[in-house]
């Protein structure tokens, strides 16, 4: 677990105001990957690796992320929905607390006193979501809901209108007879619809409207916090814009926070007051809207706008396209995790032996003369191939412009040894979150303005 | 609220509805949806008549004293064909009637089926359901006892059974049990993995609902449609099999009971004595076919893919 980039946040001073709803620290979720009779496991998908952002009352974060790049798996995380496999995830802290928490987590485990780990055992037992019991734990689940992409499979079909909305309220012993009629009424009223729809299933609605009894299931319990995890991508874009006027209102009325989860930039652009960009299970950039909108630091981040043409007119250039697709989570590429597929790539991205082996994949002659890969490490090997003629190529190849200059320049040795080629390149460690701007963090190797 | 109203429909002075009154109208609905079929109507009729039969066995026949399910023997009408005197479907080699064997075996074969099915149908959803919720271990482990039930041939290990602990209805009823759950345990299993991977099974965790409750509100109700279809051809299948078995012999010799009547009756079809095994024979066909046409019908209404949508 990396708790060093936590320590590097750039942060306001804590004041009463400040006080945060959820604080992600060190997140992490690996899906073991499984084989064989026995169920051996042989790997680990990284979906969410090392994740760390506050969200502050009446605040809404957008996460945003190509699909598969663990920000759903991130969500159902704070939403208690799945257990972390590292990492916490805080509920009320306060702003001292969180001042607090990071200074305790900033001391690597080995190296912390007795009084250190006691004073973090303490919050962590009042806070981390994780270690709740009891009234505290209810006290979570009360203050924090969900609403999910598809409006559809999210309410029982079975059930009636009045049946889904109350049922919180059941739970929790909060209402019962026409009392609790009465209050699925009020809410909802308070999402656009009506005592005229409590007795109708869930298929006689619209997806809006099946969507806006999603919102009044998670307000009945009158949270502090929820959890929108793509609530209007399955939408028509008219009744999109609605059903975010809806969730802006509610959130001014209420104070609500939103970690608003989506792929559309334009609606975070609406909607979030700071935004988390994630690429592969770690944050590329966070920062407020307006900064990673107007100065987007990662190139990620950079090409995720120009994909939406609409949102900017001056960052084209370099940036217009993002190609190829997204690597493979469980060997997720060394060094900065984008660098297979960056633009402004450098010598310093973390090009590895991988990055040779998926070079050649790439071109069928070649490739199937390769028997095999003696890995040192990530960044150091020797490839076998079948022939000579084979290795003096691809040898001749990875010093011509047919690979990337950043690659050429990174290669520390390559020779020629009988049948393999040895290869070694310069060895990067995971880039971590560096201060860009006031609250502005990215995860690049480079610094200053991305090149238009 | 800024636009609420764009998705509001007008208001309609509607008669107050109720929840009892809506899921009354959905009942309906499905029962309308179930009798669309003419082959389910079909053997739903064939199953009233059954169940009237059965019902009224007592009424419509002398019982048989002391114990109804015993034939009576009327020895001074031996291998009568249809159409006798006081026999319309004639007598046995042993003087049995066998209207009466027809009739009376409607009420065994409801009592085997109602018996096998319901103590499957409880004993496989449980298995199945701890298997399919709880995971990990215990589905492992059971899956694995269920495999070991599916690898040997259903008849097969219910004539093994039967056999083994020596020819009785209470055995055959028994055997039957044993080798039918497995198949409950097996579909309750995939429903359940199936369903809780729905939303709104989160949607529950979210509100802070316990598993249990999630369980019987969100989980059981939507996966038990394909078990009742189960059990509705189940109800046809076990008399089927029943009556196999008791035609080999492992039932009670000279019970009213169909299987028993064809296998009493089948050494005389070489002779021309067609009827002593021909009806009771029909009554199985009839009762499995029957249950089968209702099953099919209820599997197609109740088709998860056009339910509620």
């Amino acid at each position: 677990m990396t708790m060093t980039a936590d320590a590097s946040l750039a942060r306001q001073p804590a004041t009463a105001a400040d006080d945060l709803v959820v604080s992600v620290r060190g997140l992490e979720k690996h899906f073991p990957i499984k084989e064989g009779a026995l169920q051996r496991v042989v790997g680990q998908v990284r979906a969410v690796d090392g994740v760390s952002f506050d969200i502050r009352r009446g605040e809404t974060v957008g996460l945003v992320g190509e699909s598969g790049c663990g920000k759903t798996t991130l969500g159902r995380c704070v939403a208690a929905l799945s257990d972390p496999t590292g990492g916490g995830i805080y509920f009320g802290l306060s702003a001292q607390h969180r001042d607090r928490l990071d200074a305790l987590l900033a001391v690597p485990e080995a190296r912390r006193g007795e009084a250190e780990r006691r004073a973090l055992a303490e919050i962590e037992a009042a806070h981390r979501i994780d270690r709740l019991q009891g009234n505290a734990w209810r006290n979570f689940r009360r203050n924090c809901q969900v609403v999910f992409q598809d409006s559809f499979a999210s309410l029982n079909p079975r059930h009636l209108v009045k049946d889904i909305v109350g049922r919180p309220l059941e739970v929790y012993r909060e209402a019962s007879g026409t009392a609790l009629t009465e209050r699925v009424v009020e809410l909802l009223e308070q999402v656009g619809l009506g005592r005229q729809h409590l007795y109708r299933y869930p298929h006689q609605f619209s997806g809006g409207q099946r969507q806006r009894i999603s919102i009044a299931r998670a307000l009945a319990l009158n949270p502090e916090f929820i959890v929108l995890d793509e609530p209007t991508s399955a939408l028509d874009v008219s009744v999109q814009a609605q059903i975010l006027n809806l969730l802006h209102d509610l959130q001014q009325q209420r104070n609500l926070a939103y970690l608003f989860i989506t792929h559309n930039l334009s609606v975070v652009r609406h909607m979030a007051d700071r935004i988390v960009v994630m690429y592969l299970g770690r944050v590329a950039e966070a920062g407020p809207t307006e900064a990673i909108f107007d100065r987007p630091e990662h190139p990620y981040t950079g090409a995720l706008l120009a994909a939406n043409p609409d949102l900017t007119d001056d960052l084209d250039g370099a940036m217009r396209t993002l190609e190829g697709s997204v690597p493979d989570p469980a060997r997720p590429p060394q060094g900065c995790r984008f660098h297979t597929r960056c633009p402004v790539v450098t010598p310093a991205c973390g090009w590895e032996v991988d990055d040779v082996v998926r070079w050649l994949a790439d071109r069928e002659a070649g490739f199937d003369r390769l028997s095999g890969v003696e890995r040192k490490d990530a960044f150091e090997a020797d490839l076998v191939f079948e022939d000579d003629a084979a290795v003096a190529k691809l040898s001749a190849a990875l010093r011509s412009d047919a690979v990337p200059m950043a690659m050429r320049e990174a290669t520390e040795a390559l020779e020629v040894r009988g049948r393999k080629l040895h290869v070694r390149f310069r060895r990067v460690s995971e880039v971590e979150l560096t201060p860009r701007g006031p609250h502005h963090e990215a995860a690049c190797v480079r610094s200053g303005p991305l090149p238009v | 609220m800024v636009d609420a109203s764009l998705s509001r429909p007008p208001v309609r002075r509607a008669p107050v509805e109720t929840a009892a009154r809506v899921r009354l109208r959905r009942t309906l609905e499905l029962t309308g949806r179930v009798l669309s079929d003419p082959t389910t109507v079909i053997g739903l009729v064939i199953i009233i008549l059954m169940l009237a039969m059965a019902l009224l066995a007592p009424v419509i026949t002398t019982p048989n004293v002391p114990d109804p399910y015993q034939m009576p023997r009327d020895w001074g009408a031996v291998r009568m064909p249809p159409l006798t005197e006081g026999h319309l479907l004639g007598t046995t080699n042993n003087g049995g009637d066998v209207l009466y064997g027809v009739i009376w075996g409607a009420r065994t074969s409801l009592y085997l089926s109602l018996l096998v099915v319901s103590i499957t149908v409880v004993v496989g959803t449980i298995i199945g359901s701890i298997a399919g919720f709880l995971g990990g271990r215990f589905d492992n482990v059971l899956m694995r006892i269920v495999d070991v039930f599916l690898s040997i041939p259903e008849l097969i290990f219910a004539l093994a059974i039967a056999a083994v602990l020596g020819p009785s209805f209470a055995n055959i009823v028994l055997a039957l049990a044993v080798t039918f759950w497995v198949k409950y345990a097996r579909i309750m299993r995939a429903q359940i993995i199936r369903v809780k991977q729905n939303d709104y099974v989160d949607a529950a965790r979210v509100i802070g609902d316990s598993k249990l409750r999630i369980y019987f509100k969100d989980i059981l109700p939507n996966s038990i449609t394909p078990v009742m279809v189960q059990a509705t051809m189940d109800m046809g299948h076990v008399v089927l099999v029943g009556a196999t078995l008791a035609f080999i012999g492992l039932s009670e010799a000279g019970i009213a009971e169909w299987g028993v009547l064809v296998s009493e009756g089948q050494a005389g079809i070489s002779s021309g004595r067609w009827w002593a095994s021909t009806f009771p024979g029909l009554m199985v066909f009839l009762w499995a076919l029957a249950f089968n046409l209702v099953g099919d019908g209820l599997r197609d209404a109740l088709d998860p893919r056009t339910e509620g949508r």
